[in-house]
């Protein structure tokens, strides 16, 4: 049932793929994210929204052959050379050595780089000329339905992913859903970096800041939160929290967005 | 709380084959005290945060990077001028710890960083500095966003900006050795400003 389930969303997928725009400068093809404004779950009903531009982004994820590419054209960004500052012991270690994936990890060529820590990821993007999204920007672009396809709740869905262990060989880029901006597997294959991660204030520290968020895990005064069932946000918020700019996990990767030049909107 | 429970819990589920985000999600518990201080763990690099390469503009308008800070301690915050309750309270602070190093004779660098890359130019910083009473020995930066978002990712300072352009962040000291590897971090308003002096006498 899964199969045909997942062949199902494939299908539709390939189906849109006109709607994307292809990024020629790149190769990569990116969707056009239309602006709006975001609030995050957490704050009160009373703050103002961000209101974020139109832009550009990628339809996948960064892959393994992908980052290879750019760690060729920037050795100090290859494993034994990287400053452990920026990349922890975990960097890259699905990879053969530094500038070989490995003929026997065929199978993850195409799959997600991951192990990448967000300054790697940031140079990556730089070295597109793209960067990496901000949080507001890949909450909007992540939270629209999927298309063609009909779900009791997105929630759920993220939900089911989230519960399930990481596979020991992550699948290919685009073999979960698509979205309906375009944009493939924003949830369902592995967790994104964003520019900001750490701009959400929730690690044990909280309580020791003065910042509107430290109420929101103590006790009751959670019931200021927006929208209380969505606890899919709340375990996306929370991983970010728990994050250190240099650390490689091995469910972590990323993809980049651009800006749209304010005359293209 | 529950929900707190359950984000801990599924995270640690997920993720608890590696050592780094296990560790994190432990220390969670243990931070009930007023004010916590972070001893850097085996879990953060020892490498110098000089490795930034970005630049920054001081209040005076020269463009520095970080490593022209080498030799001496430094001593840093992460501040926005526009700020009105935790900002203040942040520099007193490092006054505070400032003006006992300097009755003992210790040589440190003193430098606050602007999260405010739009608003606060150098201009508005050096008009700051001399609101808060602040001599020519501290060094105060403007730098883009991605260079501050980078030295807020390396000194583990949480900020996240506002839509009236206001940002709510964690109030972190931190203290670099002459080398800048980052050696010793207070948290909090209240913090007691001995153990930071002791720790930068030591360097």
């Amino acid at each position: 049932m899964k199969t045909i389930f997942t062949l199902l969303l494939f299908v539709c997928c390939t189906h849109g793929i006109g709607q994307t725009e292809a990024n020629i400068a790149t190769g990569k093809k990116m969707a056009k994210i239309n602006g709006g404004e975001f609030k995050t779950f957490y704050v009160s009903k009373t703050d103002k929204p961000i209101i974020v531009q139109p832009f550009l982004m990628d339809e996948c994820a960064v892959t393994n052959v992908e980052f290879l590419e750019f760690v060729k054209a920037n050795p100090a960004w290859s494993r034994s050379k990287v400053k452990r500052l920026f990349a922890d012991s975990n960097y890259l270690k699905q990879w053969n050595s530094d500038f070989d994936i490995g003929k026997s990890n065929k199978s993850i060529y195409n799959s997600p780089v991951v192990n990448v820590s967000w300054f790697a990821a940031v140079a990556y993007c730089a070295w597109k000329n793209k960067r990496l999204p901000t949080l507001a920007e890949w909450e909007l672009a992540g939270n629209v339905p999927p298309k063609n396809v009909k779900y009791t709740s997105v929630t759920n869905y993220i939900m089911q992913w989230y519960e399930k262990p990481a596979l020991p060989v992550l699948p290919n880029v685009k073999t979960t859903y698509c979205n309906t901006y375009g944009l493939y597997d924003m949830h369902g294959l592995i967790w994104e970096w964003t520019f900001d991660f750490n701009s959400f204030i929730n690690t044990g520290d909280s309580r020791t800041t003065a910042n509107d968020n430290s109420n929101l895990f103590c006790a009751g005064a959670s019931i200021n939160v927006t929208n209380r069932e969505d606890y899919a946000a709340f375990l996306r918020y929370g991983f970010r929290g728990s994050l250190r700019g240099n650390y490689c996990i091995s469910s972590l990767g990323f993809r980049c967005v651009k800006n749209i030049p304010s005359n293209k909107f | 709380m529950k929900k707190y429970i359950l984000i801990s819990s599924v995270i640690l589920l997920l993720f608890s084959c590696n050592e780094n985000v296990a560790v994190v999600n432990k220390s969670a518990e243990n931070v009930a005290a007023k004010t916590a201080t972070t001893n850097i763990s085996a879990a953060s690099s020892s490498e110098s945060i000089f490795a930034l390469a970005d630049t920054f503009q001081t209040q005076n308008k020269q463009n520095i990077v970080l490593a022209s800070l080498a030799g001496k301690p430094t001593l840093i915050g992460m501040i926005f001028t526009n700020c009105s309750y935790a900002c203040p309270k942040i520099v007193a602070q490092m006054k505070n710890i400032a003006n006992k190093l300097k009755s003992d004779k210790k040589d440190a660098n003193f430098v606050l960083v602007s999260f405010d890359s739009k608003r606060d130019n150098p201009a508005q910083l050096k008009m700051f500095a001399s609101m808060m009473n602040l001599d020519n020995s501290w060094i105060l930066l403007h730098g883009s966003e991605q260079a501050v978002r980078t030295l807020s990712v390396l000194l583990n300072v949480q900020f996240e900006k506002d839509a009236e352009g206001n940002f709510s962040h964690s109030n972190t000291i931190t203290v670099l050795d002459k080398n800048g590897v980052l050696t010793f971090q207070k948290e909090g308003l209240e913090a007691d400003k001995e153990e930071t002096v002791d720790k930068i006498k030591n360097l």
